[in-house]
């Protein structure tokens, strides 16, 4: 069926590639880009393990087709870090316990990483709210709750 | 997912001419959270989709000479919540955006596409239907403007022509003296849908409801208004027990669906809890 041409930015980097209408922006970005950080859960709309970054936005990159994308800027968890300098998100996760299995994680840290750039100063109202669409069957989310507000403090540099 | 052919039509004309073309077989895709849903689970095989993504026109909040907002069909849940001329002249309409399914789907999901997809079990329509509001149905052929109540025709099932686009949503100017509140009840905290929603505006004066409408939506293949409950209103003073009678009125006026997330009889309580402290608590009355 129809192929099409698509150009994006994922991490930072331009990319220009071919997609089939069906490709999925989920497995565009694990099938085709080989960032397998940004995982497949429920491919329901559910979990939110396929949490990314579109323009800022948190979406679920199961939900929508990589050709919708084009133009688009995108990041995944792959783009948290700074070289070997982790994001202050992921040393809070480390830090406080935010993960036991870990594969819901890229989701979490992608979802907070967009509540904190809207939000600096949550309260644990606020980021229990705002982690709604995210599911974690491991933790009980008190230390992932924990984990965002140390991370927003670091981040507003106290 | 089966294959399909992905179109992206430059203008609502050329949308409207491909979906006439097209007939049966299409879908048209805007942010593409249901509809995605629908063709993995294989209960959609469109073999082409209408993407609207170069309709840009389509998305944007203004208010009209009247003080009634003009949504386009594009609109973004979240946009709709975090609009300042929402929040500040229909802050029922942007507290209900707030709680759309999630974070993640508020910032894909279009107010349009929930209207065409007529999902009963969401926020938006029930909240609309108690605003008054109307949709503008475009195509080649031009425009035409509905009310909400003749465009949500049955369950999935809205009044759109197989050529035509849901370019616009309407809402009017509410009169100086109403407010509204929108109240829902989940089945657990974290249930993306609601299993009841009650959507009440009034006019008031003082403690006394001069003219009220009230709208139950996720309960009922399209959401109801409900013509006693809001007659037994207009001219009341408001107490604790006026609010229990007409949230009774809106209890037995309703049909309620029966399915997996809820029984006919459990949600016609739930419509009953939810119409009583919403209409309560909009009148500054405690809600329990």
């Amino acid at each position: 069926m129809s192929q099409h041409p698509i150009t994006l930015t994922v991490n930072g980097e331009a990319v220009q590639s071919t997609v089939p209408a069906r490709r999925l922006l989920s497995d565009f970005l694990r099938d085709d880009l080989h960032l397998t950080g940004t995982k497949r859960g429920c491919e329901t709309g559910i979990c939110g393990a396929c949490s990314v970054l579109v323009d800022g936005q948190v979406v679920k990159s199961c939900l929508s087709l990589a050709v919708q994308h084009s133009g688009r800027a995108i990041t995944t968890v792959e783009g948290l870090s700074q070289g070997e300098t982790l994001h202050p998100l992921q040393e809070s996760f480390m830090q406080c316990g935010g993960l036991q299995c870990g594969y819901c994680t890229p989701g979490f840290l992608m979802t907070s990483c967009a509540m904190l750039a809207a939000n600096p100063s949550p309260s644990e109202d606020e980021v229990r709210h705002g982690l709604n669409g995210n599911l974690c069957r491991c933790t009980g989310y008190t230390q992932i709750v924990e984990s965002i507000l140390t991370a927003a403090e670091k981040m507003r540099g106290n | 997912m089966l294959d399909f052919d992905f179109l992206e039509p430059a203008s609502v004309a050329e949308a409207s001419r491909m979906l006439a073309d097209l007939g049966d077989e299409c879908r048209v895709i805007a942010g593409g959270t249901a509809l995605m849903l629908g063709m993995r689970q294989r209960m959609l095989t469109p073999s082409h989709l209408v993407s609207l993504g170069r309709l840009g026109a389509l998305r944007g909040i203004a208010l009209d000479e009247r003080g009634g907002l003009r949504i386009g069909a594009l609109t973004l849940h979240a946009e709709v919540a975090a609009s300042p001329l929402v929040r500040e002249r229909f802050p029922m309409l942007a507290s209900m955006a707030a709680r759309v399914a999630n974070p993640q789907v508020r910032n894909q999901g279009t107010i349009g596409g929930n209207l065409c997809y007529a999902d009963p079990s969401t926020d938006p329509p029930g909240c609309l239907l108690a605003l008054n509001a109307q949709v503008v149905l475009a195509s080649a052929r031009g425009e035409r403007v509905l009310a909400l109540s003749d465009f949500l025709v049955d369950y999935y099932t809205t009044a759109l022509e197989p050529d035509e686009l849901l370019s616009e949503i309407r809402v009017p100017a509410l009169p100086a003296d109403a407010s509204g509140q929108y109240a829902r009840f989940l089945r657990t905290a974290a249930e993306h849908r609601p299993l009841v929603s009650v959507a009440f505006v009034a006019r008031r004066q003082g403690a006394v409801c001069t003219e009220a409408r009230i709208a139950v939506g996720a309960s009922t293949p399209i959401p109801v208004r409900l013509p006693r409950a809001e007659a037994y209103l207009a001219g009341k003073t408001v107490t604790a027990d006026v609010a229990a009678e007409a949230a009774d009125l809106v209890a037995a006026d309703i049909e309620p669906v029966s399915d997996a997330r809820g029984d006919a009889d459990f949600r016609r309580d739930m419509v009953r809890v939810v119409a009583r402290r919403n209409i309560a608590g909009l009148f500054g009355l405690p809600q329990e």
